[in-house]
């Protein structure tokens, strides 16, 4: 049977439907987005961590050098379990006219290799010792619709080969098409895998293996066995080293599940701070108004204790609603979610598991919060005097002029109406503190959403705008002479192209090591910029090397330091570092092509040439035309990959769509619940005020003023915490791969602010109806209003 | 101005549930009257009050004060009424606790004069206030509060004056002081004064006695000689 207390409990809660709801629902939110965040993160984790497991996913990979003498070496180790010694090559493809940089990787004939297993989507491994016979990865054999039985050519010496698709595999080391780690965004229709033979590997490379993929005992890390092998390595003449975290599809994967990681905290966190905040006024303006019942219950025998669960209940009963559907929602949602991603991406082992820790301790967050948020005004109300308590309403706050009449005297001259709304606003100040907090954290979630897309809008621009200033780049079969380039704008339509040479570089420095690309640039390149973190655009400097700005933390040098740089075929050189550039994808090494041929000996050729349209020139048409030069391996259109990144930037708009809703709704939820104790709070002299003859819509003008006034105090702080938090939400995703500054623009401050003082403006609504209901006769003759 | 009331009903709910507040009230009062309402709880008083004030509508019947009929009076005419004619004194005296006793006055003076300011403070030093103007209703003592609650009541010049228990929350001394001032105003300014108590003994100081008994006029006495509010005894 439902004790009276407990009838009044659900009762109160009746009365202030809609201010427990918003409660009720904010806790919803919170403890969903917890939910299916934490556990998508933890779904995904495992099935990557399952995929590299079933698939064998190599945990160093070294390229360059000895490759041999290094897999000999590494065999040696009891904790290496498996050794694969394979030929990586790039080399051009030709799909149905369409010329791409392709990579071919070699693996073992009639059986799948002991590491980077290939999980066969559609067709056969490769069985035979038909060296024609090649197996495509997922992503090429999807852009390009190939499937077993379809043909296309691969550049092997100087001429095309036409090889047959034996099958589609998926591999742990494509699961994101990254060429490299300094080209983590490529267009599937510049960049394409596919598994051939190792004698047709061989072939094209025209040497020996060049590549060793280890995996360990159990596939486990193991940090020390990998700086001893990589070291060895490298004495080996390895020129690039890079464990399964380095590994580029890998890492740029882990840097995504990383956000679902960063939002599992961030996002519920907010949302339930803002619910108990709003249990917290909510709940406190029912002790304050309950006052004389509470005195009453005392004086009548109840315990302090007893009063004091009842007034938890209050927070109790809106966080158990919320908090236990929420986290139901949230884990029924992660599952959807997970398998999206894992389609979406073309994971191969999807794992979807319940998580009883991720579900108890989600509802756990929701009554937790709002029992804190009730517990304050709980104790006030079990400390409660009966005497005093039921003696009758004392006029509380006020008792001095408002800060603002204070620091601006001719304030005290305004009419009184105005006044009041200046010390309504000081009235209560510990709610008005709590309505700015909810305010800030509005805000907060607003920019930190909003903040994500102008930086990465802003990033995008600034990397294939201001500093790719190419309209397009071509990549070339082999080293080209610089001739070839120059020939380039001969062919109608390019109006300039510079030489590129790009080279797989090791840095090192303080004994810390990293692999990148080298680029030799012209030394007056107008077709790529160089940022500077300290100076702004510079030019490419006659001396030194210009470093990407990830390396000067990693190896602890600054502008003037030495870097030693080992290139392939063992060339080393150590150079003075000329500056750090900010660019926003990836850590690339730069040089002039004069002082890179001086350290050289020789002049150097080119891999590729960054080119410049003519204006209204036809880039599809120029494309074919480029193409079709057999010197050509690839044409990449800086557009094309722009837009690529706008359409992977789609749904990320969504995500950060519905974050913006559900940041509204919080907004809302906050302030309403905050507007509404303050208008319940007056009516007592609303109905005075009416009474003595004022009008409704002037009341309704001063409260809204009021309201309005204290949201507004809360705008510049919230701006600031937004951007603070913004700039450590972002401050989470660098890495070497990607470089967010965070970049809000004008704008987004100006209309954030302004939809908080709409949605302020809206949650006031119920509020102000209220006070047209408002029966004077009724309230004035209250003792307790 | 006068207060003309024929056939007047309130009634509350509906049905069975409905509540009879008054029942076939007529009354006649005169300018500068000053009427005491006696009754126990429930009689009906502060409905009556709320009627001549307009901020309640009657049931059925007829209420003309200064001859406007207030059953014709839309909402804002409801509130030009009140702003122009009634001052209200209520027994929580209401104040408004972010504003000084001043302001609190001034808020209502400035509905209907520009010199609201100079206006409270007259009003105040009338009540006996002038030195206590600038304080907070928090910093003043229960008796200090009704002063300043009937100096926002006077301070618009209302011809009519509704008083809803007025002494209800006030120690006997501080009551029969603030007795003793509405009687004073009511003589010196010639307005009507309604006063609903439940003390039978503030009948005394009153021009006219009406005794109300579940919603009904039970006595509608003359008191030929009313005596000082300051000699009242309770």
């Amino acid at each position: 049977m439902v004790k009276p207390l407990q009838r009044k409990l659900w009762r109160d809660i009746g009365r202030h439907k809609p201010q427990f709801i918003a409660i009720t629902v904010t806790i919803f939110l919170g403890v969903a987005i917890f939910g299916a965040a934490w556990d998508s993160y933890t779904n995904l984790v495992a099935s990557y961590d399952q995929t590299a497991v079933e698939y064998r996913f190599a945990n160093l990979t070294i390229s360059g050098g000895d490759s041999e003498a290094i897999a000999a070496m590494a065999a040696a180790d009891p904790e290496v379990e498996s050794v694969e010694l394979r030929t990586t090559v790039d080399v051009p493809f030709r799909v149905d006219g369409t010329k791409l940089l392709g990579r071919a990787v070699g693996v073992p004939v009639g059986a799948q290799p002991s590491v980077n297993r290939l999980d066969i989507s559609s067709g056969t491994y490769l069985m035979s010792g038909d060296e024609s016979v090649v197996l495509v990865e997922d992503h090429m054999a999807n852009h390009f619709d190939l499937a077993p039985g379809d043909r296309f050519d691969v550049l092997v010496g100087d001429s095309w080969r036409e090889v047959t698709v034996g099958g589609v595999a998926l591999s742990p080391e494509y699961i994101w098409p990254a060429r490299d780690r300094q080209d983590i965004i490529t267009t599937p229709d510049n960049f394409g895998v596919a598994f051939v033979s190792a004698a047709l590997a061989e072939q094209i490379t025209g040497t020996g293996p060049n590549e060793v993929t280890l995996y360990y005992s159990d596939g486990e890390g193991n940090e020390e066995l990998t700086v001893t092998l990589g070291e060895t390595a490298r004495e080996l003449g390895a020129t690039n080293v890079y464990t399964r975290e380095e590994q580029p599809s890998n890492n740029a994967l882990t840097e995504d599940v990383k956000g679902l990681e960063e939002m599992a905290v961030f996002f519920p966190m907010m949302f339930l701070a803002a619910a108990g905040m709003a249990a917290y006024v909510m709940i406190s303006r029912l002790v304050h108004a309950q006052r004389p019942h509470i005195g009453t219950f005392l004086a009548n025998g109840f315990t302090r204790r007893q009063v004091l669960r009842h007034y938890l209940g209050y927070g109790l009963a809106p966080g158990l609603l919320g908090a236990i559907p929420g986290a139901i929602v949230g884990v029924l949602l992660a599952r959807v979610i997970t398998r999206l991603y894992t389609s979406i991406l073309s994971i191969p082992l999807t794992i979807v598991d319940f998580y009883w820790t991720t579900l108890i301790g989600a509802i756990a967050f929701g009554v937790v919060a709002s029992l804190l948020a009730a517990l304050a005004p709980a104790l006030v109300a079990s400390r409660v005097l009966p005497a005093e308590a039921m003696r009758g309403e004392t006029p509380s706050g006020g008792g001095r002029r408002s800060l603002i009449e204070r620091i601006l005297p001719p304030l005290q001259r305004v009419p009184t109406a105005w006044r009041m709304t200046f010390r309504g606003v000081g009235r209560n100040p510990r709610r008005t503190i709590y309505t700015i907090i909810g305010v800030v954290l509005s805000l907060m979630l607003v920019l930190v959403s909003w903040g994500m897309i102008d930086t990465v809008r802003h990033l995008m621009d600034r990397q294939f705008i201001e500093i790719q200033r190419e309209d397009a780049t071509v990549f070339f079969t082999g080293p080209t002479s610089t001739d070839d380039v120059a020939a380039l704008v001969a062919i109608d339509g390019i109006a300039a192209a510079e030489p590129a040479l790009t080279l797989p570089v090791a840095l090192s420095a303080n004994d810390e090591h990293y692999e990148t690309a080298l680029m030799v640039l012209p030394d007056d390149t107008t077709l790529h910029r160089f940022a500077d973190i300290d100076n702004g655009w510079i030019d490419l400097p006659a001396e030194g090397i210009v470093l990407g700005q990830a390396t000067r933390d990693l190896f602890g040098i600054d502008v003037g330091d030495s870097i030693h740089m080992t290139l392939a075929e063992g060339m080393a050189v150590t150079a003075p570092v000329a500056a750090f550039v900010d660019e926003p994808l990836g850590t690339m090494a730069y040089v002039g092509r004069t002082q890179a041929e001086s350290l050289a000996g020789t002049a150097l050729p080119a891999t590729s040439a960054l080119i410049a349209y003519d204006d209204g020139v036809d880039s599809a048409a120029l494309r074919n035309t480029v193409t079709e030069l057999p010197q050509i391996a690839a044409f990449e259109d800086a557009n094309v990959l722009y837009d690529l990144m706008q359409r992977f930037m789609i749904l990320f708009y969504a995500f950060v769509g519905v974050m913006l809703v559900f940041g509204g709704a919080m907004a809302f939820a906050l302030i309403f619940n905050a507007m509404s104790v303050n208008i319940a709070e007056r009516t007592r002299e609303v109905a005075t005020l009416l009474a003595v003859g004022t009008e409704r819509r002037s009341i309704s003008r001063y409260i809204t003023a009021e309201n309005m006034l204290v949201a507004a105090m809360g705008i510049p702080l919230g701006l600031l915490a937004g951007y603070f938090a913004a700039g450590a939400a972002l401050n989470s995703f660098n890495s070497d791969l990607f470089t967010f500054r965070l970049h809000i623009e004008p704008t987004t401050y100006l209309l954030a602010s302004l939809a908080i003082l709409v949605v302020a403006l809206i949650s006031q609504v119920p509020g102000l109806r209220a006070i047209r209901r408002i029966s004077i006769p009724k309230i004035v003759k209250e003792r307790s209003a | 101005m006068t207060i003309e009331m024929a056939g007047v009903w309130k009634t509350f709910g509906e049905g069975h549930t409905a509540v009879h507040a008054l029942k076939d009230v007529d009354l006649k009062g005169p300018q500068g009257e000053f009427a005491v309402i006696l009754g126990p709880s429930g009689s009906g008083k502060t409905t009556l009050l709320n009627l001549v004030g307009a901020i309640d509508n009657a049931t059925d019947g007829r209420i003309e004060v200064g001859g406007i009929d207030l059953a014709n009076l839309d909402v804002d005419e409801q509130v030009r009424y009140r702003r122009e004619n009634v001052g209200f004194v209520f027994q929580f005296f209401n104040l408004i606790p972010t504003l000084t006793a001043a302001e609190n006055v001034e808020l209502v003076a400035d509905l209907t004069a520009d010199n609201g300011a100079e206006r409270a403070e007259e009003v105040l030093e009338q009540v006996g206030l002038a030195d206590r103007m600038h304080h907070f209703p928090a910093q003043l003592s229960g008796g200090e509060q009704q002063r300043v609650a009937i100096a926002r009541a006077l301070v618009k010049q209302p011809p009519i004056l509704l008083c809803d228990e007025p002494t209800g929350e006030l120690d006997f001394e501080t009551g029969r002081m603030i007795l003793a001032l509405l009687q004073d105003i009511s003589h010196e300014q010639d307005q009507t004064v309604l006063l609903v108590t439940h003390n039978a003994a503030i009948g005394g100081m009153a021009d006219r006695v009406l005794k109300l008994r579940s919603g009904e006029i039970v006595d509608d006495l003359r008191n030929q000689s009313p005596v000082d509010a300051g000699a009242l005894t309770w």
